[in-house]
């Protein structure tokens, strides 16, 4: 970490120069954009694997006797423990930190991220970290096996827990930079009750993530070195699923929420924009955002920790995440009510926004339903529906944010009509995904499930899940092609506010300069800085 | 833009530095992660004692050694608070006196653990708590690493003359880590050494 000089906090870190051109511009740059689009660029790569492993896992369950797409039950249970944890260790948190890293800075009114070096150096972290989980688990590595392994996938199995543990350290020392911009580097006047609420729900997520996922590190550490000097902890590792259970708490509720909280961000930033007013109430978007994050500290319920005497906690955290949601989404709602009517098919951002934050309620909920014992759903395939909707909840939420603040990312608008299809493929399909496996878990189909079902019900639910995993796999394969197509030069320009957007990243050119603003920033007074400049301006040319 | 933006300086803030906050939020990932392997090695030790299972062998892990740790630690965390208040004061010979004795504490508790670790003779495949006790004491020795680097290229800047009465948040942030690490051996002085 680099000292900043004591003055203003404005001017108390160094704006970014300029990238470099190619490798070298990528390994050495200090620009937050740039260090961003690292993340983005490779957790939208990683997004269409994980996706693929889906629909290929979908197909599995629907004839698991005479279907085997894997070639034999210990890979599938690799593919399967690789779509769980890569969905939110590899994608789902990385596409938020690299969005964070691009926005917040802008957001908060900041020339730079806090400590760009740090922020490369996790970012390049990231790459490796996740290059050696994907390539050790395609080497017949994971996190364990169902029945034994040979000793080449001992070696696999221990790789992949280096790349875990890489992508761990990444995502915490990531956090790190996004949450001390927003404590330490906001313009003047920009209380912390004045940031935007994706920047805000960026600081409570990253929080949340730099004090729970430690624990996962330690998880991962005390399980490679019992691997290599003993085992003793854990009888044969490699041979079972021990080392995935050990982890299963970070894709489990109430950890599995955490991945979900910059949805509410997302949501609370583009509302008040489609609608053309100030949030009807700011303040208490604040404190819910807050209390999600303190529903989603889920640390203390992995195996080591938890048992029955900590059940009305785990029942507790599961019903209380719902309320948040159900109040943002409420004033999300009063707040759209409350605005501009606008004639027209609804903007990207908004259908994206809003749908995440709906497969989140339904996440949450579902999530409930698992906490409260006598619905017996523990050990069941609702475990991996709130999985699906919570964790495509952020994938969607995230790239509602690409169409968003696409001006500012890369320059480019991207294209409406093909945006409004992605939505749908990934809402709709999300959805189909997500809870085919909640109602197949009341008929107590098991998680991991690799025997043929006996209940139509269940038999139907597969074949809607597979639906969905086609159809989520159409939209981010829509997502991808939208992203290449605007990466090409040539396209129109986007403007610098084509939304008239309410914070500050809207009052800097599109793309941003290097150091983001070319002009001093005047005085922040309250959460939507560039409304209170309209109406100043509106004021001043009726006097 | 032209509306948000003026010619006008911004009025001054007061935020707190960004290397205090970083080296908080750093501190914090720190300390979870030794206190999640410190709760994996409590629960590891009521296992093994609800089954009869001996933990260490008797008479091996004494207190003496791992109390000088204790005691060490207890002082340089006196005299990196003595480095922050010097360093505020500008009283820079004091400053540099205090920073050399942390660090100058820091090897010696680096020789007291690895006598620790050669004296019990613990091997990472004997018995659960043979490999436990290596793994609390490997992890700290890789904290404390990162404390003291964190602390000489602290000395190293104070010594370039960078910090100063108004600007003494390095200082004060590797104090804080340091602080951090020695907290992580208090506790696990009394976890692991006091209650065997």
């Amino acid at each position: 970490m680099t000292e900043s000089p004591p003055s203003q906090a404005t001017e108390s870190i160094t704006p970014a120069p300029e990238a470099g051109q190619g490798l070298y511009g990528w390994i050495s740059t200090s620009d937050h954009k740039t260090i961003g689009r690292i993340w983005l660029r490779v957790s939208v790569l990683l997004l269409l694997f994980v996706v693929v492993v889906g629909v290929l896992l979908s197909f599995e369950r629907t004839d698991a006797g005479s279907v085997d797409l894997f070639g034999g039950d210990n890979s599938y249970f690799q593919m399967w423990s690789m779509y769980r944890l890569g969905l939110v260790l590899l994608v789902a948190m990385p596409l938020f930190v690299g969005l964070a890293t691009i926005v917040v800075p802008m957001q908060v009114g900041s020339t730079n991220i806090a400590f760009p070096r740090l922020a490369l150096a996790s970012a390049w972290g990231y790459v490796i970290g996740a290059a050696i989980t994907v390539i050790s688990v395609l080497s017949r590595g994971g996190w364990g096996a169902l029945d034994g392994v040979t000793s080449g996938e001992a070696d696999a199995i221990a790789l992949t827990l280096i790349g875990t543990g890489m992508v761990l350290v990444s995502i915490v020392l990531g956090a790190i930079c996004v949450a001390t911009t927003v404590v330490a580097l906001r313009t003047s006047g920009m209380s912390l009750m004045r940031v935007p609420l994706f920047a805000w729900s960026m600081l409570v997520a990253s929080a949340v993530w730099i004090l729970t996922l430690p624990i996962a590190l330690a998880n991962v550490a005390i399980i490679y070195v019992d691997l290599r000097g003993g085992p003793l902890l854990f009888g044969n590792p490699e041979g079972s699923t021990e080392i995935y259970a050990q982890l299963a708490w970070l894709v489990e509720q109430p950890q599995i929420y955490a991945v979900a909280i910059p949805v509410l961000g997302v949501l609370g930033s583009v509302v008040p924009v489609v609608a053309g007013v100030r949030h009807s109430s700011h303040n208490a978007m604040v404190v819910l955002i807050s209390l999600a994050g303190l529903f989603a500290i889920g640390g203390w319920s992995q195996p080591y920790f938890y048992d029955n005497t900590e059940f009305v906690v785990f029942v507790a955290f599961g019903l209380l995440a719902t309320v948040p949601v159900i109040a943002i989404i409420g004033g999300s709602a009063a707040t759209i009510l409350a605005g501009k009517s606008a004639s027209g098919l609804p903007p990207v951002h908004l259908m994206g926004a809003l749908g995440a934050a709906v497969l989140l309620f339904f996440g949450t909920i579902g999530g409930a339903m698992r906490a409260v014992e006598p619905f017996g759903l523990a050990g069941t395939t609702v475990h991996t529906g709130v999985l699906n909707l919570v964790a495509l909840s952020a994938v969607t939420a995230a790239i509602a944010g690409f169409w968003f603040w696409a001006p500012k990312i890369g320059g480019h608008l991207l294209p409406a009509g093909m945006g409004r299809l992605v939505m749908i493929d990934l809402i709709g399909g999300a959805f189909l995904l997500g809870m085919a496996d909640v109602i197949a878990g009341f008929a107590d189909a098991p998680d991991l499930m690799l025997s043929d079902s006996n209940d139509s019900l269940v038999d139907l639910m597969v074949i809607v899940s597979v639906v969905g995993a086609v159809i989520v796999a159409l939209g981010v394969l829509g997502t991808f092609g939208s992203l290449v197509k605007a990466m090409r030069p040539g396209g129109p320009a986007p403007g610098d506010d084509p939304w008239d957007g309410h914070t500050l990243e809207w009052a800097t050119s599109s793309p941003p300069p290097a150091g983001n603003f070319v002009e001093t920033l005047a005085k922040v007074t309250s959460e939507a800085p560039l409304l209170d400049a309209a109406s100043a301006r509106d004021e001043g040319e009726e006097s | 833009m032209s509306v948000v933006t003026t010619g006008l300086p911004a009025a001054s803030t007061q935020r707190p530095r960004t290397v205090l906050v970083g080296t908080l939020f750093a501190s914090g990932a720190a300390l979870m992660t030794y206190f999640g392997l410190l709760a994996i090695y409590l629960f590891e030790r009521a296992d093994a004692r609800s089954i009869g299972e001996e933990w260490f062998p008797e008479g091996v892990v004494e207190l003496g050694p791992s109390g000088f740790v204790f005691w060490t630690l207890i002082l340089s965390a006196f005299t990196v608070q003595w480095a922050v208040q010097a360093i505020q004061a500008n009283d820079r010979t004091n400053a540099y006196v205090a920073l050399a004795l942390t660090g100058l504490f820091g090897a010696a508790i680096f020789n007291q653990l690895w006598f620790i670790l050669n004296d019990t003779g613990f091997a990472l495949a004997a018995t659960r708590g043979q490999f436990l006790f290596s793994v609390m004491n490997g992890a700290f020795i890789i904290f404390l690493l990162i404390a003291v680097i964190f602390l000489a290229l602290t000395t190293l800047r104070a010594l370039l003359g960078q910090y100063g009465p108004n600007q003494s948040g390095g200082v004060v942030a590797a104090a804080m880590f340091w602080n951090s690490v020695a907290f992580m051996y208090w506790v696990t002085w009394i976890a692991i050494y006091i209650n065997k």
